[in-house]
């Protein structure tokens, strides 16, 4: 410093003539934007000059303040000797702004690690604030020695420091060498506002970690003040705690970790760093990382090897990485025990790709393992558990493309025989008893033959029997019943399966046997007393057909007997039955009174009319049959056809006659239903629906779901259901939509039957995969379950879609028309509007001659049509 | 809409844990456990805790469920630092010199 800087400071601060303000400092500004910059050095040396040119005591007081943030800088750099001589050069010559350089005065005494004369000042009780401020903020930070702060000679030995630092040193000594009681952690001579307070933290953090109560641990990790010295030892106990992944400790704080921990903080650590590595999909990392964290399981746990090196072959495996260069990483192969295969099937399980069957293989393979280490016996219920298991995952496989891998995989698949290199020889003589591939888990008819041969129970037979259902051939269904029959005789569910079977084969006789059966073990099983009903129809059907009306009438009191034959509309059916007797023997005054006695019990002549259709139908009557028994329906009737129509539905559901609705009505029922809201019940609807679909009207089974829909409640899954029966093939995404949400509605509401026919249908459509739309919709096949708010927006997607969705495939049609056909005039009004003249003739043409029949113009109802 | 596959049972923990019974465990082992825990953890004053050891019992009383449990438990994406042991976190007390080494270096 030389003398040439050395400046009087000689006049006060002038003031601006007339304000009375005072004169600014030149320059003032850049001085404190220098000094924000961290150039104090630059502003010294223009701070210096303004006070030359100035001489004032603020420009004297700017100047100070630039020297404070230099000497500041120069104990940040280390330079602790330029530091304190600078700052006793700016308290000799300044000596007016002592008070400026408190706290710098403070700093260059802790600098010199002095703590006897850092402290010295608090002895004296006029201490200025600031100074007391600044040597609590340097005892807070950079205090480490609690043992030199409570033998502090400067400070009285009862002064609060001293005694705090004292507590805080036994309280450390104490949590760092064993258990501690929690009275020893209270620590009352130390302030929770004082200098020392995160040091009381830090104990009671100790304490909780050795306690092993790593939440509260961490809870007084994170209100540790990051400022403290105890900072310092929050990153080593937060490995220790393993809530870091921080690699760079320094070198005392990883050997804190050692020592506390032993090397398996070191394997948590190179662990995590291999989850992180597997995360990147990059080699180059992944097996460097496996290296390290195998050697170091070696180390630190080598009980884990063997488990560790089973998942990382499994992580390996799923990511295809290279298996040579694994295998070298690993030090060697991992062994392929049941642990392994089990690990390896479900890790193919959970991923988000379609399944493939040799899924299937894997699972063998763990059960072969599993068998011979004695996780259970080849015979046990768990053995019964994976096959079922494994048949449901077949399940999920296209049939095609099951029965393409079946064929193909004995001549293709040449077993796991590379997994089994370097296995010791236990491993392998478990895959040596198996020489011949037996393929029998490709098979689900042979997964579940297996499981219900060793634990036969209701689920599995029920799931046997609904695969079999899928087959095309029925026997194969009846087959499972007989076996479900044979192992649990005690079940009615396969002797209904059975007479349902033999009734639609025609054998009435067995099913009437297997009815007997069924009766006697659960006469008031709901599904046995509709079952009797359906068959007493069935058979007064058959007499119909016969032309016995003496057994018919029997028949139909036999029906009468019956309780269930008494609810609802279904006497009305008992007397349709009648009706079609009567018509048999030709005596129209007795089928003309039984007419108005079904109009009367159904409220209506078209119910009637429907009714006695669909008993005519059951006795094989043609209409000219039955012609002059029946009125025709008034061209412009004044009840509701579709409330009629629907009720009939609803009647031949009941009684196991399903109705076929006159095709002719289809254009005015679709007309009423989209025209008419909440006249129809929701089981009228969805009747109605199932019967549209049994034509092929998916335009009118569609409004029969958006009806449905509108009115919400319990029975959404079923018109969702209905909706993906009604939408057209291309809408694939939707279709698939309204299945699933169906499935997880069904889940919740507990409502099996629900979601066994969403199953059913998913898995139909999947096995009869023929067409275009199911190859481009095989990719997605395994997805089903959804999330309430997924539930929720395809509900209200199709509550919104009231429309058959056919116009936004219009264009594809098109140039179809325009080039072929553009000038067919019939064609050209495809697009209009269903037409009232078409819809309103609603004279049932079944068994009318060709000529009688109305000229029909082929017009389709908005949007239907096939795209090709 | 893409949705997920998902397990039918809950796996995110292992009932055998949660009742405190070794794998090998039957029966009646198993409902002995589960009594005691039940004891121990009683629904009136901890339901939480209850419905929890509960939810175990149901897995295991079943042996279709167990069976089940045993094949789907296992979870080859979990962390891999999961399979250290609880009992890899034994702390050893070191005295308080390295920890104020610790703090002590800069």
């Amino acid at each position: 410093m030389g003398v040439k800087y050395k400046v009087e400071t000689r006049l006060p601060r002038p003031s601006i003539p007339g304000t009375g303000a005072s004169v600014p400092i030149p320059q003032e500004e850049d001085v404190r934007a220098l000094l924000a910059k961290g150039k104090t050095k630059p502003a010294v040396e223009l701070a210096r000059e303004i006070h030359k040119r100035c001489g004032w005591p603020e420009s004297e007081a700017l100047l100070v303040d630039a020297y404070a943030a230099r000497i500041r800088s120069l104990l940040k750099t280390g330079l602790k000797e330029e530091a304190k001589a600078l700052f006793e050069l700016v308290r000799e010559r300044y000596s007016s702004a002592a008070a400026r350089l408190a706290d710098v005065g403070v700093l260059v005494s802790a600098s010199s690690g002095n703590l006897e004369e850092l402290l010295r000042p608090l002895n004296d009780p006029a201490v200025l604030p600031e100074i007391r401020r600044a040597i609590e903020c340097v005892v807070k930070g950079q205090v480490c020695d609690l043992s030199a702060l409570a033998e502090c000679t400067s400070l009285a030995a009862d002064h609060p420091l001293r005694t705090a630092a004292a507590a805080l040193l036994r309280a450390f000594a104490a949590v760092t060498v064993g258990p501690v009681e929690e009275s020893a952690l209270v620590l009352p001579e130390v302030s929770h506002r004082g200098p020392l307070a995160s040091w009381k933290i830090l104990v009671r953090a100790i304490a909780y970690f050795y306690q092993q109560d790593d939440a509260a641990c961490e809870r007084c990790l994170g209100i540790i003040d990051p400022d403290s010295a105890p900072a310092r030892l929050v990153p080593a106990l937060r490995t220790m705690l393993r809530t870091s992944t921080d690699k760079r400790l320094a070198p005392a704080a990883e050997s804190l970790v050692a020592l506390v921990c032993g090397s398996k903080v070191s394997l948590g650590r190179a662990l995590q760093a291999l989850d992180s590595a597997f995360e990147t999909r990059v080699q180059e990392k992944i097996l460097p990382g496996i290296q390290r964290a195998v050697a170091a399981c070696e180390v630190a746990y080598p009980g884990l090897l063997e488990r560790l090196r089973q998942h990382i072959s499994v992580r390996a495996l799923h990511l295809d990485l290279p298996a040579r260069k694994v295998r070298a990483a690993l030090g060697g192969a991992s062994i392929k025990n049941a642990y392994f295969w089990r690990l390896y099937a479900r890790s193919v399980e959970s991923s988000n790709e379609p399944l493939e069957p040799l899924i299937c293989a894997q699972w063998e393979q763990f059960r072969r393992h599993a068998v011979a280490e004695g996780w259970f016996g080849e015979k046990g219920p768990e053995a019964a558990a994976l096959y079922l298991h494994m048949a449901e995952l077949l399940l999920e496989v296209p049939a095609w493309t099951l029965e393409r891998h079946r064929s193909r995989f004995a001549a293709h698949f040449s077993g796991f025989q590379e997994y089994y290199e370097d296995q010791p020889p236990v491993i392998r003589e478990v895959e040596a008893k198996y020489k011949k591939v037996d393929p029998y888990f490709l098979s689900p008819s042979q997964l579940f033959e297996r499981a219900c041969a060793i634990d036969p129970h209701r689920e599995a037979f029920e799931q046997w029997l609904n695969w079999a259902k899928q087959e095309f051939d029925g026997r194969v269904a009846d087959s499972v019943a007989e076996r479900w029959h044979q192992a649990l005789p005690l079940h009615s569910q396969p002797l209904l399966h059975l007479m349902e079977s033999a009734e639609k084969r025609g054998a009435l006789n067995r099913a009437t046997a297997f009815l007997a059966e069924a009766q006697k073990l659960d006469a008031v099983h709901p599904e046995v007393r509709r079952a009797a009903l359906r068959l007493l129809v069935a058979q007064t059907g058959r007499h119909l057909r016969q032309r016995k009306p003496h057994l018919v009438e029997q028949d139909v009191a036999a029906l009468e007997a019956l309780p269930e034959a008494q609810l609802a509309d279904r006497p009305a059916f008992l007397v349709a039955l009648r009706w079609a007797g009567a018509v048999i023997r030709g005596d129209a005054e007795l089928a003309s009174s039984f007419f108005g006695q079904i109009g009367r019990l159904l409220g209506s002549s078209a119910a009637a009319i429907l009714a006695c259709e669909n008993a005519a139908a059951l006795g094989g009557l043609t209409r000219a049959d039955f012609d002059r028994h029946v009125p025709q329906i008034s061209q412009d009737p004044a009840d509701s056809l579709v409330v009629a129509t629907a009720r009939v539905c609803v009647l031949g559901d009941d009684v196991g006659a399903p109705l076929t609705i006159p095709t002719a009505w289809h254009a005015r029922l679709w007309q009423e239903l989209t025209n008419t809201h909440g006249e129809l019940e929701s089981r009228q609807l969805e009747m109605l629906g199932k019967a549209a679909l049994r034509t092929d009207q998916k335009e009118l089974a569609y409004a029969a779901s958006a009806a449905g829909l509108e009115m919400g409640g319990d029975q959404e899954a079923r018109f969702l259901l209905l909706r993906a029966r009604a939408l057209p093939e291309w809408e694939l995404d939707r279709r698939d939509d309204c299945i699933a949400a169906t499935v997880e509605l069904g889940r919740r509401q507990r409502d099996m039957s629900i979601i066994n026919e969403a199953m059913e249908l998913r898995r139909g459509r999947r096995n009869a995969m023929t067409n275009f739309f199911d190859w481009l919709d095989s990719e997605d096949w395994h997805d089903f379950s959804m999330t309430t708010e997924e539930i929720q927006e395809v509900l209200q997607h199709e509550k919104h879609s009231r429309a058959f969705p056919g116009n936004r495939h219009a264009p594809l049609r098109v140039p179809y028309r325009e080039t072929v056909f553009l000038d067919d005039q019939e064609l050209e009004k495809d697009d209009e509007p269903c037409a009232l003249d078409d819809s309103n003739q609603l004279v049932p043409e079944m068994g009318q001659s060709r000529e009688k029949r109305p000229k029909r113009v082929r017009r389709d109802l908005p949007g239907q049509g096939d795209l090709f | 809409m893409k949705t997920s596959r998902q397990a039918n049972i809950q796996l995110n923990e292992d009932p055998r844990e949660i009742l405190g019974v070794p794998p090998d465990a039957g029966d009646e082992r198993i409902r002995d456990a589960y009594l005691r825990k039940v004891k121990e953890h009683p629904p009136d004053r901890e339901p939480a805790a209850f419905e929890r050891i509960r939810d175990a019992y149901e897995v295991l009383r079943d042996p279709r469920r167990r069976a089940l449990h045993m094949f789907l438990s296992a979870d080859p994406h979990a962390p891999l630092v999961s399979l250290l042991p609880a009992s890899s976190q034994q702390r050893k007390f070191a005295g308080p010199d390295p920890w104020l080494a610790v703090l002590r270096e800069k």
